[in-house]
């Protein structure tokens, strides 16, 4: 289907957009109760038994033996940073600060309670886990995901595509519903980097473990399996922010109505299809 | 800019952290939100459970000085008594819903063939160890004792205590009691326990989180229901909030 310019046509379908949502949702949920999570064991190794040795990450808080302030560090692969009030020594959640990993506004459900911040963990890892699944069989009874799903004829689209991001290039490569940029980047979060985190997270289980031992050791442990958990949390939230970045440049009103509603009006460079 | 972000923080969790009321409704244990959290931890036993074996390494692997994490050592006149003569007047009863209630001695337990496992103690705050266990299975005291068939949960209460003066007590299910790597251990790093790693007995269940390996067993008994014990949630962390299924 050919769609033009200022055009407003549906896009999303209901099964996308609530499914959507929820993703918002749990992953800020998610991304909150597991920073609590950290912070009860503010370390990361490269190893499956805790291993200072092998310690990549680690966050800290001192005392100025001179002055008695506290001081916050983070170490990274033995680089150590001063990073008082934003890591080690924080906020305490109550105006104060206190030796506390990630500060306590950043943490769900308050600023330390780490059996509360495991309860909306496992209770959002289902919601991420189901509405992903909900999506999946919704998308391929719908046939949508094929508009979705990156193909090997949309990796020579990819560099002119950025090249008319970077205004290096007067028109996008002709292309369907999403472009191959979006079709690339949907496809590793949906299929790659949303399972990995789910899986990470399962594998620093013992239970898990016991089950499915290879998957834990094919992540080099449970500590490792904690330090791969902990970095895909940081590329999905760098994703967040350049979702973000390309809303408000795209224009938000007519992006966030899109998920809302389904409608969506179409730009100059979304050329063919809806 | 602090701020700033925590204004967006709140904001962005629907005021999760930020109005009293909601806070205080969110935070409680007993209401509608950790009922409705709680689900998961249903789900999370139903598809987790209690299957295959935890990893076993080798000595190499073993962590000589093994970290500790609990309430404190006990220090009351029974367990200094205890302590003192090397627990050679210690005596754990068996009792509750089984057919034939025992007590144990240390000797006693130690007469009954061993089990060693070398496995990973993996604790709720996120750290990992590795350490030698050696003691009785405990299957093996459960077919000494014949549990009734109304016997659902294995109770243990222990020695030590919290600073309010709480005694610590914990739970599994007969299932988990009887997979093969539940111990009641003995020994740890080819030595006897020692007071502070849970002398004379220590519960160790290697595939489930270290808080429901409960440290300085007094007694056990078995129960249909955990509701009577503590605040009725299964065990002293459990009524701290924690899950009572720890196998994630």
């Amino acid at each position: 289907m050919k769609g033009m310019k200022d055009e407003v046509v549906y896009r999303h379908s209901l099964a996308a957009r609530i499914t959507h949502w929820f993703w918002f949702l749990a992953i800020l949920v998610l991304v909150m109760s597991g920073l609590q999570i950290f912070n009860a064991s503010p370390q990361l190794d490269a190893s499956d038994k805790s291993d200072p040795a092998r310690r990549v990450l680690s966050i800290d808080a001192h005392r100025d033996p001179t002055s008695g302030f506290g001081i916050g560090t983070t170490t990274i692969a033995g680089h150590t940073f001063t990073t008082t009030d934003w890591l080690g020594y924080t906020d305490d959640g109550s105006g104060g600060r206190a030796p506390r990993a990630f500060p306590g506004y950043l943490t769900l459900p308050g600023p330390q309670d780490l059996a509360g911040g495991r309860h909306w963990h496992f209770f959002f890892g289902w919601v991420l886990t189901l509405s992903l699944v909900v999506y999946i069989v919704a998308g391929a009874i719908r046939k949508d995901l094929r508009e979705l799903i990156v193909r090997p004829s949309d990796f020579p689209k990819l560099l002119p595509m950025q090249l008319y991001y970077l205004r290096l290039r007067k028109h996008p490569p002709p292309h369907g519903k999403y472009n191959p940029l979006q079709k690339l980047t949907y496809t590793v979060v949906l299929f790659g980097f949303i399972p990995l985190l789910i899986l990470t997270g399962l594998a620093l289980s013992p239970g898990i473990d016991s089950i499915a031992q290879p998957l834990t050791q094919l992540l080099g442990g449970r500590q490792f399996a904690r330090l791969w958990h902990f970095a895909l949390m940081c590329i999905i939230i760098a994703y967040f922010f350049v979702h973000m970045a390309l809303i408000v440049i795209n224009g938000p009103f007519n992006e966030i109505r899109s998920m809302i509603t389904g409608w969506y009006k179409l730009r100059e460079d979304d050329g063919v299809g809806v | 800019m602090k701020r700033r972000l925590f204004v967006a923080s709140s904001l962005a969790a629907l005021g999760l952290t930020g109005c009293g009321p909601i806070k205080a409704g969110l935070s409680d244990p007993n209401g509608p939100v950790y009922k409705l959290l709680g689900t998961a931890q249903g789900l999370n036993l139903a598809v987790i459970g209690t299957h295959g074996m935890a990893r076993e390494y080798t000595d190499a692997d073993i962590d000589r000085d093994f970290r500790l994490e609990s309430l404190d050592t006990p220090s009351d006149a029974t367990y200094a008594a205890l302590r003192k003569d090397d627990f050679r007047s210690y005596v754990m009863p068996v009792d509750g819903l089984v057919d034939r209630p025992q007590t144990f001695t240390l000797a006693h337990l130690r007469a009954i063939p061993q089990r060693t496992q070398i496995t990973r103690h993996d604790c709720v705050e996120g750290w990992s160890q590795i350490g030698k266990w050696s003691g009785v299975p405990l299957a093996t005291i459960l077919a000494m004792v014949q549990p009734k068939p109304e016997a659902r949960y294995v109770i243990f209460s222990c020695f030590d205590k919290d600073e309010s003066g709480t005694q610590f007590y914990g739970s599994i299910d007969l299932h988990q009691a009887a997979h093969p790597q539940s111990l009641l251990s003995l020994d740890l790093n080819d030595k006897p326990l020692d007071p502070d790693h849970g002398a004379p007995v220590r519960l160790k269940v290697p595939i489930q989180l270290g808080y429901k390996s409960s440290k300085w067993v007094r007694k056990i008994t078995l129960a249909s229901t955990f509701k009577n014990l503590g605040g009725g949630n299964g065990g002293y962390w459990e009524d701290n909030g924690y899950a009572w299924y720890a196998g994630i």
